[in-house]
């Protein structure tokens, strides 16, 4: 959602790596963003819009702006709409409070009842500003800022990655709770943000944060206490990921680059875990995983497509499995025991809705597993188990290689699911062919011929069956997230329930056809019905079932193992949608109203 | 004069047609050095010497080579230039025009060279030159740019001129000063397209001064595919190779798999997640790619395996050049050895060469490819088949 940081340096450097910050954290959300430099006073300028508009505003007057601490933020509305008054830092009505934050305070309205009956006017609408007004209250009361910041925080209920800055103290105060927050160790500056690639350009050597961890930041150094005051021992670790992965190398978009980068993250996901000679699969980090009597997958998004895809994989194995949508099963979960396994499949490891429905499952006693792509993250520490897809950093808010890493993550889990000592030597060499044949599809597509095809069309449906439903499902969404166009995605036998309705020969309809079983022929049958009604049809297969022949326009895929066919037909989806979207000249990698991890519920 | 530059200009753009088929899906640059692709070499060698800011002119395939290098490389920013359509290497040259404003390189991105090369260009040059140019001394000079020196000067520069007398040729290595960009505007076009060298030649004839150096170390560049073939053999020779070394001439990436029972004969090269099953014999004078297999009991020798390439049981590979994802099915035979290879119109007699195998190309199990086929990308010999002379992209041979 949103993106804070903290800095803590050299006067003259902080203007700098505040906005560079910034810069690194735009795709958390991009509605609003603002700074605050602190010091002797505290200085502060934020403008609605993208980061572009605060970077002009504050043109020509950056002299104003130093002094050694400084605080950021790129905002994503969740309370109030996006204009400069709304946009954080918020301050007290001293101007020398001043407060960034990331997450939502649930008991706001309570707290800004109280603070209005004492006299505090509000500037905003935002549930933060309860955060400055408090700071300055206990401030007045004779609280040291450090006690200050405590105390304020103590009274918030929900979600929150806080960091504070107060006139008169060269120091910066950070909190998280329920909202990820990351401290950075440079020499001679540190920070603290939301998210790694925040600080990446400056230092690689960071410490994860804790729930209700709270850190003091100076020119002498960093301490970090917990919620009760006790000094906590955190292990610096230095980041594996260049900063450099976050340019997007000559490419028009980061989605593009990350949609090519697929053959070599799917190398990275494979690497040591399949055995060629052997024909085996293992999973280190799996050792400890017991046999569940039934796994329950829960995720949103693009995630729930690879777990809806990954539930499909295990009942085919025999495992009794299903996928939920997390922020349903937080409230309304399935039933459970400690039998079972629970996997919450999050890319960034900070999915609010994902981490509440594994903390309700954990304390169901069921046993929990991370599937994500960031080590460190919330997830990942809280989860009994974690597997990591090794995808590398992801900018382009729309998922496209950690999609495909979740899927090979999900057949690894399954692999290991069923008897873990079978040697199954076709499949890995069919995962040991995927890199390749990923590559294919990106050397061969005819995705951006076909979108030519479509400029005009009214809607767009996509239909699959089986291993092809949960793509058909992607496929929809990745379109209508970037191109803004309607599109729906469909199990394909579910068309003549009522979707069929909608379709005419301005809706275009995409159908995923792999392999040469009964749903394949199925589907094949769907597509003969939506013939009739004169849409266009675009069949994305493998040739395995003659598909082809009943389509206006085909995008293939080579041959390979059912599971992973799939896996191919959405990568000829996600260059329909990137070439759509980058024919309707769409803001591909940041869409309007979306952000690429959504750290609140 | 020393004189440290800053900025590179990396010509990465060219399709490299007479390296067809292996050319079907990315630049020569990215084709195979042993187990890296020609441009690695290309761009550690800057790095080595100092250049902090580096632009690469892509064209044909770019994504391929924008994916592979990315948005910096070793730390060191890259700034792509486009080069829509391949007009000459001067024409690519000034599509970086904007971002040069003092001294620069000029580098082919499809010669490997080393980092004490582009250090001699360095020193040779001063701000008072036009240009000056790394020269090596070959006797396959009159195949490349060749070079006449008179004393430090170039006195001559001629493209591919067919005359035995020329011992040195340009090695692709130019420092230049920033007004060689105008001279190139002004350039006369031959056949459309705008050569670098023509500008260079232009200067001399001018009685400005271009430099040449005489460099030596590893020169190493492929003209024909079984180039390829020479370039892994001159890489493993010297040991220019950045995989660790196992025992001598052995190198080995850490997470490759090696069976026990499996014979690697130095020198060899044997990239990362590469499998070798056991009674496999590779090497020597060979280089498996990541991700490569050797099945069991197969023989692999004096060959280039580029990418995902791999090798079925009791198979034997000999003097080949695969691209990515080639599959040789178990106890196919690429015999080797010399043979007359057909490019184009041009027959090439007598080159040792086993075959070439374009991307994805299938070889079945049991089939024979007798020395000097070249096959197409995507294109298949069935099992227990008998391939010769050219397969086209796509073709399929039965037996």
């Amino acid at each position: 959602m949103c993106g804070i940081i903290g800095y803590v340096g050299d006067s003259d450097e902080t203007l700098g790596a505040l906005l560079e910050g910034l810069s690194n954290l735009e795709y958390r959300g991009y509605d609003s963003a603002g700074v605050a430099v602190g010091g002797d006073d505290v200085r502060v300028e934020k403008r609605a819009g993208q980061l572009d508009v605060l970077e002009t505003a504050l043109d020509g007057r950056s002299g104003s702006f130093t002094g050694p601490v400084g605080i950021a933020h790129t905002r994503w509305s969740t309370h109030g709409p996006p204009t400069d008054a709304n946009a954080h830092p918020h301050t007290d009505a001293s101007g020398r409070v001043a407060v960034v934050h990331n997450g939502i305070i649930e008991n706001y309205r309570a707290l800004r009842d109280e603070l209005e009956a004492e006299g505090v006017t509000f500037a905003s609408e935002t549930d933060t500003e309860v955060v400055p007004h408090l700071v300055a209250r206990a401030l007045r009361r004779g609280n040291d800022p450090e006690a200050a910041v405590r105390a304020a925080a103590d009274r918030l209920e929900g979600s929150y990655a806080l960091a504070v800055v107060v006139a008169g103290t060269d120091a910066l105060f950070a909190v998280r709770h329920d909202s990820p927050l990351v401290l950075g160790v440079g020499e001679g500056e540190r920070f603290v943000a939301s998210d790694v690639p925040a600080f990446l350009e400056r230092t690689r050597d960071v410490a994860y944060l804790d729930d209700d961890e709270f850190v003091r930041l100076d020119a002498d150094g960093w301490t970090v206490t917990d919620a009760t005051g006790t000094t906590v021992d955190k292990d610096v670790r230095t980041v594996e990921w260049e900063a450099e992965q976050t340019g997007k190398s000559g490419y028009d978009h980061y989605m593009l680059k990350e949609i090519h980068e697929q053959p070599r993250s799917l190398r990275q996901c494979l690497s040591g875990r399949v055995d060629e000679l052997d024909g085996r699969i293992t999973v280190e980090e799996l050792d400890e995983l017991g046999d569940p009597a039934t796994v329950q997958f829960v995720a949103c998004g693009t995630s729930y497509h690879a777990a809806l895809y990954g539930a499909h994989v295990l009942r085919s194995a025999g495992v009794s499995a299903n996928a939920y949508y997390a922020h349903e099963y937080a409230t309304a979960p399935a039933p459970v025991s400690t039998a079972d396994l629970v996997v919450g499949v999050t890319q960034s490891g900070e999915t609010a809705d994902t981490l509440s429905a594994l903390r309700e499952a954990s304390r169901r006693g069921a046993e929990t597993l991370a599937l994500t792509n960031v080590v460190g993250s919330t997830a990942a520490r809280e989860a009994d188990h974690v597997l990591y897809i090794r995808a590398g950093p992801e900018i382009g808010v729309a998922a496209t290689k950690t999609f495909s890493s979740q899927l090979v993550g999900v057949n690894l889990l399954a692999a290991h699911l069923t008897d873990r000592n079978e040697r199954r030597r076709d499949f890995v060499d069919d995962l040991r062919g995927i890199a390749n044949d990923v590559q294919a599809v990106l050397d061969e597509s005819m995705a951006q011929a076909v979108v030519e095809e479509f400029l005009d069309a009214d809607a767009f449906f996509f239909l699959g069956r089986g291993l092809d439903y949960p793509v058909a499902l992607e496929g929809a969404l990745k379109f209508k997230e970037i191109t803004y166009e309607h599109a729906e995605g469909f199990a394909a036998g579910e068309l003549k329930h009522g979707p069929l309705a909608l379709v005419t020969a301005d809706t275009p309809v995409f159908a995923v056809v792999t392999g040469k079983g009964e749903a394949a022929r199925k589907t094949i049958g769907n597509v003969k019905e939506v013939e009739a009604r004169d849409a266009p049809v675009v069949v994305v297969t493998d040739g395995a079932a003659e598909a082809g022949r009943y389509a206006d326009h085909v995008l293939e895929i080579p041959q390979t193992d059912d599971r992973l066919a799939s896996l191919l037909a959405n990568v000829q989806l996600q260059l329909v949608a990137y070439h759509m979207a980058a024919r309707l000249d769409r803001e591909i990698d940041k869409p309007r109203n979306l952000a690429k991890s959504v750290t609140v519920e | 004069m020393f004189m440290q530059l800053d900025s590179a200009v990396v010509l990465a753009a060219g399709e490299g047609t007479r390296l067809r088929p292996l050319t079907k899906h990315r630049p020569k640059p990215l084709l195979p050095a042993a187990n890296r692709p020609i441009l690695a070499y290309v761009l550690d060698a800057l790095v080595d010497a100092g250049i902090d800011d580096l632009h690469l002119v892509v064209g044909y395939q770019r994504d391929r080579v924008q994916d592979h290098v990315g948005p910096t490389y070793r730390g060191r920013t890259v700034t792509y230039h486009v080069q829509e359509k391949q007009l000459g290497t001067g024409h690519a040259v000034l599509q970086a025009r904007d971002a040069i404003d003092r001294d620069f390189l000029v580098v082919n991105g499809d010669e490997v060279v080393t980092a004490a090369m582009v250090e001699a260009v360095m020193d040779a040059h001063s701000e008072t030159d036009a240009a000056t140019l790394g020269v090596v001394e070959s006797d396959r000079a009159a195949e490349y740019g060749a070079v006449r020196l008179d004393g430090d000067r170039i006195a001559e520069l001629v493209e591919r001129p067919e005359d035995d007398s020329y011992r040195l040729l340009n090695a692709g290595i130019y420092a230049c000063g920033p007004s060689l960009l105008v001279d190139i505007e002004s350039t006369e076009r031959r056949a459309g397209e705008r050569h670098l060298t023509d500008a260079i030649a232009d200067q001399i004839r001018a009685g400005n001064t271009v430099r040449g150096v005489r460099i030596e170390g590893l020169w190493s560049t492929a003209t024909y595919p079984w180039d390829l073939l020479t370039v892994a053999r001159d890489l493993l020779a010297s040991g220019h190779v950045d995989e660790p070394e196992r025992s001598e001439g052995v190198y080995v990436d850490e997470t490759a798999s090696v069976h026990g029972d499996a014979t690697l004969r130095a020198p060899v090269v044997v990239g990362p997640d590469a499998v070798i099953g056991p009674g496999a014999v590779v090497g020597p004078d060979t280089a498996l790619g990541r991700n490569t297999t050797v099945d069991a009991g197969a023989v692999v020798e004096g060959s280039v395996l580029d990418i995902d390439t791999q090798i079925g049981s009791n198979a034997t590979v000999v003097d080949a050049v695969t691209g990515q994802a080639v599959t040789v099915g178990p106890g196919a035979t690429v015999p080797g050895g010399e043979a007359d290879v057909r490019v184009g119109t041009t027959i090439h007699e007598d080159w040792r060469l086993g075959c070439i195998a374009a991307d994805r190309a299938t070889i079945g199990g049991g089939a024979t490819v007798e020395p000097g086929t070249l096959i197409g990308p995507d294109a298949r010999v069935g099992a227990g088949a008998y391939a010769s002379d050219i397969v086209p992209e796509g073709a399929e041979v039965r037996r």
